[in-house]
């Protein structure tokens, strides 16, 4: 059924339909806001958090190829022994960007992608709390990220791996600039990151629909407003990291030179104070979307939604007791290793909840098999793979034969790929409908699935073996009659198995999209995300629904009847229709007026790079990038918070003020 | 982007909160949240300091530059620049703008007298041979410090916009909330001060 | 027909190929770290395998409970509009499958929490041997005694000994799988753990923490004697270099004197025990020469330094001193690594001729 009206937009690929770039002189002159953006420009100085969710994950999606082809360059170069295809100095960059690109710019992105898109949406908000601040992560991530790249033309990447254990990434021992562009990046980045966590916390705690109370949030928002407080609290430790290291490289101070009695560790504890919450800020976005697909497709709701919230929650201030688990070989002192390996060895249970609550939420059920339920159950399975290797990691005397091996590479795949990503491929394929009004193809999806399932466990799964076999990480070769050779060479294999299974994926977008039904509710949803047009329009809910239940879309569907059955009272659309036309009722002759385009987050975030490119190599150009970053701050503060084409009274005052100058 | 020209958005979704899940406005919440990932920051920095306070390689130590009279007396400066950030924030919420722009300025000042102190402190250390990459102890000192001391600066920053606002009519009761963030910042880089004073100067190492 | 006879030898072959490729798992990987060659690798293999064993089952359950659950419950068995039971959960389930694996982990915790305390305690009397990392190699100094010697660690079997781990440049981490669980070598830091091997033999090790360039060739043999051996190798490490006889060895030592090797590398060691100590430009430390030829790996342990009959590997040792960067990745322009000396082949050969007098 497509629902198409005049005066909605198209989608969110559509141009608007506004009247040029029509601007109002504001008092202070310069700094008018554009009322409308057309085109490509809509997209640069938009703030609708739907849009840039879609930015997050098609830029996540760049860098996933950027972070992809180093991994397939490091299994070429393992595929066997003594391998000739890198040098050890570019493996060592190739593993280092490997990892910092699929950690900082493509899974947190695409945590980020979803998160954008859907909270609002999901807790019946028309925008997030700072649309202006929100451009600005995306595009500070999105600079930053670009940063990080530009060091490969630029002297040479970083190769001190993604840990970047120092002194090894102290100028001595890293010379190119490829250390400098790291640290800096991680603080642009970082910035990005916590900015949005601000922002994203305030939406959850504050701009529910009414009747909305925690517990009656969706889960998927339960695990993202979780994966914000990690963030909020994680980046900063990371920043102070890469302060340090960036004041060493640069400046000269010592804070990780040895000689002067420094303490190689204060690294390592500042990197796994962030470290340890990371992952689970990474992989929580990806449960709260099984925690979703699941009951869909399972026609159940999830089983013991309070014990999956409060295990979420328990995963996640467990998360910043057990850092030193990384470091149970550094020499911490046994009482510390115990203390620690508890710590961790207690964080399964959390864990274990939820994956036993899954099994529970489809026992039971009417089980439909579509890409995105098969994604998710694949992601239970592999992750609980995964999560068993890490209860064995706990154990902190294996743990010393098992660290810095295959074993722990296979190990951080198995979560982080085999759950994370497919994850995120679950949610892609769940909400696409909604998202661009059109399903990606059912055929092409199984054929993508068993593709990238065979592809994932064929390269990761054999390096359980290898790790237990001493092979170790980080080396760019290795020596025949290791007993390593074929297990090598299968993961290779399975590597370029596994980076063909997402051409199928790109295929399928390609293939799908000019079957467009804008169907409300594609797969009979339950939460009030559906509850809308597909795609929605900007101001996201025609009315803002009232919520009585978790739940909420599914009960205004079915309802018991007499003999207490349960049945279908109306399709997902029919109360969309209800709905909208409550919403004309109610709302006839009003105006609803939306933060308006604005120029200065991209602005504002262009001149982050600038600055780091000055820091590394003319200070003249950090002075001017500041300058450009201090102008883009006076024109925010400075601009009406909406465009003064239909304001109501005096334009208020921007809301950002105080937090954008802080 | 147009509109159906059919509905309202309530305006508490944006900002102007009147009418929040929580009841506090998002700004003010914005803020404790953005404080509250400060405190991490803070914390990673004064643990760095504190487990290098001793390392002073050849360098002079902190007893040998430290003056703590002039320190005290900077900290007692930036600890009177709170109650006059309160009584800013008192006289904006009265709608007495001229009041409030005595306040503000007030403290304004008194926060660009400490870094002034700061400052002059960092020039003096200097001369006496405590370069930023002298010591463990002077890196991070510097370090520690000078995060503080910028935090200190985007402060005063913001009062000076709150005062050229005020001027130019664009700040009254209706923004008294505004002030109160900034004021809440601005408490927040004190508190931390005196952790950091009484870390740093206070406690020997 | 014949291309399902083709098809069914495919078929076969392939089944071969899988039962040979399954066998692998069984071929020999001198680095394993399921084979236990001493006491303390044994402890954390007794405490590990029923931890697999456990997990192992935990993940069949949680597979098959997935598996069952989608026969049974699959769509395509009911009635389109039949609508399941809307169970929102059954908090005494819950708790109970909350408490379960808390047990399961109480249960794993008291044994690990134990074998931790037991590794970290230190044997009374045992030998002591300084272990310190450097880019690309090991060294391995015998207090006590006036022996320096480089990438094979050289211990009594059946005793235990206690090894001092240090680092003079960066983070390196010493492991030999089969005798314990790795240690790293942090520069500043110095942490013990003890090592024994129950049988005379060699076994492979390797540096595991990342640390730069060649980190893949800093590699370790661990090469455990009888005592009796042991002491006769102790006693043959503490003499000095006798002085060459040939003619071609004294030009050989002429050579490295000339060429100045003797600023990093030491022959004769007498009386010389270097502190671990941190140097951030690493020249002035090279591997000690006295002994070269008791030594079976050179170079990190990346190459034989004999052939597998005993007898020198002179091509791989006359390659490294040709042009010693292209065979191992170092950076020598920042002194971490040997440079290429441009030697003349007849300076090679009498270098050659010299070190082989270093027995």
């Amino acid at each position: 059924m497509a629902i198409v009206e005049q005066d909605r937009p198209a989608g969110p690929l559509a141009l608007p339909a506004g009247d040029g770039e029509h601007r109002e002189r504001e008092p202070l002159g310069v700094f008018s806001r554009p009322v409308h953006a057309r085109g490509w420009r809509s997209w640069l100085f938009t703030v609708d958090h739907k849009r840039i969710g879609i930015m997050y994950g098609a830029a996540a999606l760049f860098f996933l190829i950027l972070g992809g082809v180093p991994a397939l360059l490091i299994r070429a170069q393992l595929a066997g022994p003594n391998g000739t295809v890198l040098t050890a100095d570019q493996y060592n960059q190739v593993m280092t960007m490997h990892g910092t690109v699929m950690i900082f710019l493509v899974v947190m992105p695409i945590g980020a992608c979803f998160i954008n898109y859907l909270v609002p949406l999901q807790i019946g908000a028309r925008d997030v709390a700072f649309p202006r601040l929100n451009a600005l992560s995306f595009w500070t991530f999105l600079f930053g990220g670009l940063f990080l790249n530009l060091s490969w033309i630029l002297g040479g990447a970083p190769d001190g791996g993604w840990f970047s254990y120092a002194p090894n990434t102290g100028v001595v021992f890293s010379p190119t600039h490829g250390m400098d562009f790291w640290a800096l990046t991680i603080i642009i980045t970082g910035i990005a990151s916590s900015v949005g966590a601000v922002n994203l916390i305030v939406t959850m705690l504050n701009m529910r629909a009414p009747g909305m109370s925690l517990m009656r949030m969706p889960i998927f928002t339960w695990m993202a407003l979780v994966t914000q407080f990690l963030l909020l609290f994680a980046i900063p430790v990371l920043t102070v990291a890469a302060f340090l290291l960036f004041f060493d490289r640069r400046f000269g101070a010592n804070f990780f030179d040895v000689s002067q009695g420094a303490d190689p560790l204060l690294w390592q504890h500042l990197f796994w104070i962030f470290g340890h919450p990371e992952v689970y800020l990474m992989i929580l976005p990806a449960f709260g979307i099984v925690s979703e697909v699941l009951p869909v497709f399972a026609r159940k709701p999830l089983f013991g939604y309070p014990f999956v919230v409060f295990s979420g929650v328990a995963i996640a201030f467990m998360g910043f007791g057990v850092w030193a688990h990384h470091m149970f070989a550094s020499g911490l002192g046994p009482v510390s290793v115990a203390a620690f390996a508890l710590a961790t060895m207690f964080i399964a249970v959390p864990t274990g909840v939820k994956i036993i609550n899954w099994v529970a939420t489809m026992w039971g059920g009417r089980l439909k098999f579509d890409p995105a339920m098969l994604f998710a159950i694949a992601l239970v399975l592999q992750f609980t793979l995964g999560g068993l290797s890490g209860v064995t990691h706990a154990i902190a005397p294996a743990d010393t034969q098992q660290t810095d091996t295959y074993y722990i590479v296979a190990h951080f795949h198995y979560v982080l790929f085999g759950g994370a990503l497919f994850g995120f491929v679950a949610g892609w394929y769940f909400w696409w409908p909604k998202v661009f009004g059109y399903k990606l193809n059912r055929t092409l999806g199984l054929v993508h699935f068993w593709w990238m399932v065979i592809g994932f466990n064929l390269t990761f799964g054999f390096m359980h073996i290898l790790g237990l076999q001493g092979m170790p990480r980080r080396i760019y070769t290795y020596a025949d009659g290791m007993g390593w050779n074929l297990w090598n060479m299968v993961s290779t294999a399975g590597a370029f198995i596994l980076a063909t299974s997402f051409i199928v994926f790109f295929v399928n977008i390609f293939v799908s999209r000019k079957h467009k039904t804008h169907e409300v509710d594609p797969w009979d949803a339950r939460s009030i995300e559906w509850m809308t047009s597909s795609p929605p329009p900007a101001h996201n809910f025609d009315e803002i629904p009232v919520v009585h239940h978790l739940d909420e879309f599914w009960y205004r569907k079915y309802a018991e009847d007499d003999d207490g059955q349960l049945v279908q009272i109306a399709t997902g659309d029919e109360v969309y229709r209800k709905e909208l036309a409550q919403a004309e009722q109610d709302h006839a002759a009003e105006h609803m007026h939306m933060p308006s385009v604005s120029y200065w987050p991209i602005v504002f975030s262009a001149g982050l790079p600038l600055v780091g490119l000055g820091m590394i190599f003319n200070l003249g150009l950090a002075v001017l990038g500041g300058l450009v970053s201090l102008v883009a701050l006076f024109g925010w503060v400075l601009e009406p918070s909406v465009a003064p084409e239909d304001s109501h009274g005096p334009a208020p005052a921007s809301e950002e003020e105080a937090v954008s100058v802080g | 982007m147009q509109m159906p020209a059919a509905y309202e958005v309530a305006p508490d979704d944006f900002g102007e909160g009147h009418h929040t899940t929580t009841g506090l406005s998002n700004t003010k919440l914005g803020m404790w949240a953005f404080l509250g990932s400060e405190c991490l920051l803070f914390g990673g920095l004064i643990s760095t300091y504190m487990l290098y306070r001793g390392r002073v390689a050849a360098g002079p130590g902190p007893e040998d530059v430290f003056d703590i009279p002039f320190t005290s007396i900077s900290s007692f400066v930036l600890l009177m620049s709170s109650l006059t950030m309160v009584l800013a924030v008192v006289s904006i919420a009265q709608g007495d703008l001229k009041r409030f722009r005595t306040w503000v300025l007030t403290t304004a000042f008194l926060g660009a007298v400490f870094v002034s102190g700061q400052a002059y402190e960092f020039t003096v250390f200097y001369r006496e041979g405590l370069g930023f990459t002298t010591s463990l102890f002077s890196s991070s000192f510097y370090v520690l410090t000078g995060f503080h001391g910028v935090h200190v600066t985007f402060g005063i920053m913001m009062l000076l916009a709150l005062f050229g606002l005020s001027l130019r009519g664009r700040l009254g009761v209706g923004q008294a909330e505004t002030v109160e963030i900034v004021g809440l910042y601005w408490h927040f880089v004190d508190i931390v001060w005196i952790v950091i004073f009484t870390v740093v100067y206070l406690i020997p190492a | 027909m014949s291309r399902r006879r083709d098809a069914r030898r495919w078929l076969l072959a392939v089944g071969v190929g899988l039962v040979l490729v399954l066998t692998a798992c069984a071929e020999d990987a001198p680095q394993d770290t399921l084979q236990p060659k001493g006491p303390e690798a044994q402890t954390i293999h007794n405490l590990i395998v029923p931890i697999f064993v456990v997990a192992g089952v935990v993940g069949l359950l949680v597979f098959a409970a997935v598996a069952f659950v989608m026969v049974k419950y699959r769509a395509g068995k009911f009635h389109a509009t039949d609508v399941p039971e809307q169970v929102h959960g059954n908090p005494k389930l819950e708790i109970g499958w909350t408490i379960l694996p808390a047990i399961i982990m109480a249960a794993i915790a008291v044994p690990t929490v134990s074998v931790i305390f037991d590794l970290a305690s230190k044997p009374t009397d045992a030998m002591e041997i300084n272990v310190v990392g450097q880019q690309w190699w090991w060294e391995f100094d015998y207090p006590g005694t006036n022996v320096v010697t480089a990438n094979e660690i050289v211990i009594p079997a059946g005793e235990p000994v206690v090894v001092n781990i240090t680092s003079r440049d960066v983070i390196h981490s010493f492991w030999v799988p089969g005798l314990n669980g790795k240690k790293d070598a942090v520069p500043g830091r110095t942490s013990s753990i003890t090592i024994q091997a129950d049988e005379p033999g060699r076994y492979m090790g390797a540096c595991t923490e990342y640390c730069g360039l060649s980190h893949a060739n800093m590699r370790i043999v661990a090469v455990a004697l009888t005592p009796d051996d042991f002491d006769e190798w102790l006693a043959n490490q503490e003499t000095a270099a006798a002085a060459p006889t040939g003619a071609d060895a004294r030009a050989g030592l002429e050579v490295f004197n000339g060429r100045g090797c003797g600023a990093c590398h030491m022959i004769d060691g007498a009386g010389v025990t270097q502190q671990p100590q941190v140097v951030p430009l690493v020249s002035g430390v090279a591997p000690n020469l006295t002994h070269l030829m008791s030594r079976d790996v050179f170079a990190g342990a990346m190459f034989p330094l004999k052939n597998p009959d005993g007898t020198l590997n002179r091509p791989l040792l006359e390659a490294w001193l040709r042009n010693s960067p292209a065979m191992k990745p170092m950076y020598p322009q920042g002194g971490r690594g040997m440079p290429a000396q441009g030697l003349t082949e007849q300076q090679i050969d009498d270098l050659v001729a010299y070190l082989s007098t270093l027995k």
